[in-house]
């Protein structure tokens, strides 16, 4: 997501990534005082329970995050933490209410307590289940060797002086969650790492932005962007491309996984979740059972898989965390809830985590044939009321009998209707590739991961430039 | 437990060249149709700077909470900064903060989230059609502190509005944010939304083909700065200094761009009045300055922030912050004269701007082709938006909305419409 963030300076980027909303160097989480974080919400549930509150629930987050970076311009490292619980409950009137603090203290929770239910209430005795620990190799990141780290990141063999702008950047968030109610008591921690090297060359009169990245939840040394993978990052910005204008039409095309993993990011928060569904052309057009894409596109959101960039084990509501079918060989079958406040104590937000579109059987280069391989999704713009859809690509590598021909086009870009790209879709790879992202919301983090194959579909590309 | 004068004397204690903390005590209030929060929170902003003969290394901090020790941030400071050593810059003296109203005194006594349900409660339900929405209210305390003895506070209030207007088969998003209750304008937000509907109701395919244009307020301003943020995007100093954008200081936006007759002005004002993004001081405790982005079809001013400045030896003035755009002459009243149909965008789906090109495509929601009166749907329109722009006919009427002040409407002469 560096690329979308714009070509920075390494301050900015660590500054920008490193400090959202919600930071703070306060009293860490450490296991020790996981057993008092916990006591003080049974407290709490205790007295909400004593208050005559219905259905009470006690999350709370204790997260830092340290940002390294490193480009044309310097290093820099950016840390902050943050801490607090939300204590939920429902009132008399059947309202749900959410009181919100920033303090993870005893005093803090008691106060939250006191605003939620009016008064200090008689605590109402609660028989808690036993905990649930969902643990993690703890982290305290080395700012001297995350620094190094990226400035590895930000070089590679095939750098040269074409490349005007060069950036590597890690990016570590550890957040430990606790949620408790009179039904369970659980807690785990999560440690999610995200690291990326950008590239800028001149191609012409725009500059290409070319980015690697990889993104993991466990260990901070765990996986590593390779060599390899980063000189492609530079090779891909100092691509240079065909000269001649690129002839619109109809094609026959291959989409590489970050094409694939674009058009998801973008089509499951505008179609596919609860609050999308209040659109009424969204709940026509994607009603359960409805047929909206080739026999061979499963999608699946699921926050179980290991070591997945944007998976948990419980959701912010305390729930164990399950896979969410969202489309079974083409139909709707699911959408997904309200359900996810990833590590931070904003509101209850119904947005993926780890979405994997189901690999097929193929080898993703038996997919190629004629047309072009499409490769470097940058974005998709999904327009719910319409279903029209937009695919920003990086470029087009013309295929003639399953080989390239050497024309390769910039900056290009695959425009139509989601369904009828969908129903296009004739074939999926065994082979898949994941992508980790990172945005904020309110200056709230969110994270979520996408593992896609490549797809052979038909569509219609054009190139994006102004003509 | 961490307060501003323990961290200031902590900072001062330990030598740091520069510093400011800004403290910010927030209540924030959030409402949708399932549940109402109310969040207390206090939000730190560290700042350092530590030289060395090797150059200055900076750290910033975020912090959220009280609950801590002043020693282990600074510690934290410190050590950032001496792992992040860069170019020895050394900040200008601190200018005064800008003098800008940014409460709304009908938000001082009441609950935000209490107002957030106000909000959402009150929202106009013609009959049928269906509104929801999700509200919010901001009240925060904010006092900033710096190395210099500099010390200032100021109240501040934030309230938004995301509302979905549904008629039949078909809806609209509406986004409204503003310091001021009374500048949301709600009732003529979901009005024209309700207006938009019947229209798309009855709206055909676009067709391609050469057009005039007319961007209108809901087009035009698309998610905030909407078109305008290719100026934002160009004065960037960090962007600029590395050669990526094509704005040079001192030249024209676009070729002919200061020979027109109404050529185009634009300036960033920080220090607006109740505007969404105003403040009398950024994050880095620099006062922020109103400074013009383009004067005249020229280019002549950046965003920068203390570091930028320095750099270039000038003043920092806050960063690009809220855009006013001269008004121009032209009224829809005149009417176009031109040889292509003209259209008239409503809304847009979707508005994707190169920041560093400025060209952009504009995916179309509603259009009026104003040649025949008929509603339209679809198509794509892509600008080259600093050329574009530069050459606009901006209407008289000035909108303010969010962070925009300006036209409430601007004509473009030369424009391909994709089907």
């Amino acid at each position: 997501m560096l690329a979308s963030l714009g070509v920075a300076s390494a301050q900015a980027i660590a500054w920008a990534t490193g400090c959202g909303g919600g930071q703070t160097p306060v009293r860490r989480a450490e296991p020790e005082a996981s057993g008092e974080v916990r006591t003080w919400l049974r407290d709490a549930i205790a007295a909400l329970a004593g208050a005559g509150l219905g259905e009470p629930h006690a999350l709370a987050v204790a997260r830092g995050r340290t940002t390294a970076a490193s480009d044309v311009l310097g290093a820099s490292v950016a840390r902050g933490r943050c801490a607090g619980a939300v204590l939920s409950a429902t009132d008399r009137g059947g309202v749900r209410r959410e009181q919100v603090t920033g303090d993870l203290s005893q005093a803090g929770i008691a106060a939250a307590v006191k605003a939620l239910a009016g008064a200090t209430p008689a605590p109402a005795r609660v028989a808690f289940a036993p905990p649930q620990v969902w643990g993690a190799i703890p982290v305290e990141p080395d700012d001297a060797a995350l620094l190094e780290r990226a400035r590895q990141l930000a070089h590679d063999r095939a750098m040269s002086s074409r490349i005007v702008y060069w950036a590597g950047a890690i990016d570590v968030d550890d957040a430990t969650l606790w949620a408790i109610a009179p039904d369970h008591d659980r807690e785990q921690r999560l440690v999610r790492v995200r690291c990326a090297a950008t590239r800028v060359a001149w191609n012409g009169t725009r500059p290409v932005v070319a980015e690697a990245s990889r993104a993991w939840s466990g260990g901070v040394a765990e996986h590593e962007l390779d060599e390899d993978e980063r000189e492609a990052a530079s090779r891909a910005a100092l691509a240079l491309y065909t000269p001649s204008p690129f002839e619109p039409g109809e094609f026959a095309l291959v989409l590489e996984p970050s094409v694939t993993a674009a058009v998801i990011d973008a089509a499951v928060p505008a179609l596919l979740t609860a609050s999308a569904a209040r659109r009424p052309e969204v709940a026509r057009r994607l009603a359960v059972g409805a047929s909206v894409a080739s026999p061979l596109v499963t999608l699946v959101d699921d926050p179980t898989i290991a070591g997945a960039y944007g998976g948990f084990h419980f959701d912010d509501l305390g729930a164990p965390a399950a896979a969410i079918p969202l489309v079974d060989a083409g139909r709707v079958v699911g959408r997904i809830g309200p359900r996810l406040r990833p590590g931070h104590i904003g509101p209850a937000d119904a947005a993926p985590s780890h979405l994997r579109l189901a690999p097929g059987d193929v080898d993703h280069e038996a997919l190629r044939g004629e047309g072009y391989l499409l490769e470097g999704g940058l974005g998709a713009m999904v327009d719910p009321s319409s279903d029209r859809v937009v695919i920003s690509i990086a470029r087009a590598r013309q295929l003639h009998d399953g080989q390239t021909t050497g024309r390769t086009y910039a900056d290009l870009e695959l425009v139509g209707e989601l369904g009828p790209l969908l129903a296009s879709v004739s074939g999926v790879s065994k082979q898949t590739a994941s992508f980790g992202l990172r945005d904020e919301r309110d200056g709230l983090p969110r994270w979520r991961s996408i593992e896609a194959p490549w797809l052979r579909a038909t569509g219609r590309l054009r190139a994006r430039s102004q003509p | 437990m961490i307060d501003q004068r323990g961290l200031g004397r902590e900072l001062d204690r330990r030598g740091l060249a520069e510093w400011c903390v800004v403290e910010r005590d927030q209540e924030l209030g959030w409402v949708d149709d399932a549940v109402v929060r109310a969040e207390q929170r206090t939000r730190w902003q560290v700042t350092a700077h530590d030289d060395s003969p090797a150059g200055r290394g900076s750290a910033r901090l975020a912090i959220d909470g009280v609950d801590g020790s002043p020693r282990d941030v600074v510690d934290q400071a410190l050590a950032l900064a001496r792992a992040a050593v860069g170019v020895a810059w050394q900040a200008s003296p601190q200018g005064a903060p800008a003098r800008v109203k940014l409460a709304d005194p009908a938000l001082d006594k009441r609950r935000p989230s209490d107002v957030a349900a106000a909000l959402v409660h009150d929202l106009p339900r013609p009959s049928g059609a269906t509104v929801t929405a999700r509200a919010s209210c901001l009240r925060e305390h904010a006092s900033a502190s710096s190395h210099a003895g500099f010390r200032t506070s100021w109240l501040a209030t934030r309230v938004r509005v995301d509302a979905l207007v549904a008629r039949g088969e078909r809806s609209l998003a509406i986004v409204r944010e503003a310091r001021r209750l009374s500048d949301l304008e709600l009732d003529a937000a979901i009005a024209d939304a309700l207006e938009d509907l019947e229209l798309l109701a009855a709206a055909g395919p676009a067709t391609a083909g050469p057009c005039t244009l007319v961007l209108a307020a809901d087009a035009m301003l698309d998610d905030g700065l909407g078109v305008w943020a290719a100026f934002a995007s160009q004065a960037d100093a960090v962007t600029e200094r590395e050669g990526l954008t094509r704005y040079r200081e001192g030249a024209a936006i676009a070729p002919g761009a200061a020979e027109l007759a109404e050529p185009l002005d634009i300036t960033s004002d920080g220090a607006l009045d109740f505007g969404v993004r105003s403040a009398p001081i950024g994050d880095d405790g620099d006062a922020v300055r109103a400074f013009p982005i383009v004067r005249g079809g020229i280019a002549v001013g950046l965003g920068l922030s203390p570091r930028e400045a320095a750099l270039r030896r000038r003043d920092p003035n806050g960063g690009v912050r809220n855009l006013e755009v001269a008004a121009g002459s032209w009224t829809s009243e005149l009417g176009v004269v031109s040889s292509d149909r003209v259209i008239e965008v409503r809304r847009l789906r979707g508005l994707a701007i190169d920041r560093y090109t400025g060209h952009a495509s504009l995916e179309l929601a509603l259009a009026i082709d104003r040649g025949t009166g008929k509603p339209l749907y679809g198509g794509t329109i892509r600008l080259d938006l600093i050329d574009e722009l530069a050459r606009a006919r901006r209407s008289a009427t000035i909108v303010r909305r969010g962070p925009y002040v300006g036209p409430s409407a601007v004509l473009i002469d030369r424009a391909e419409l994709l089907a």
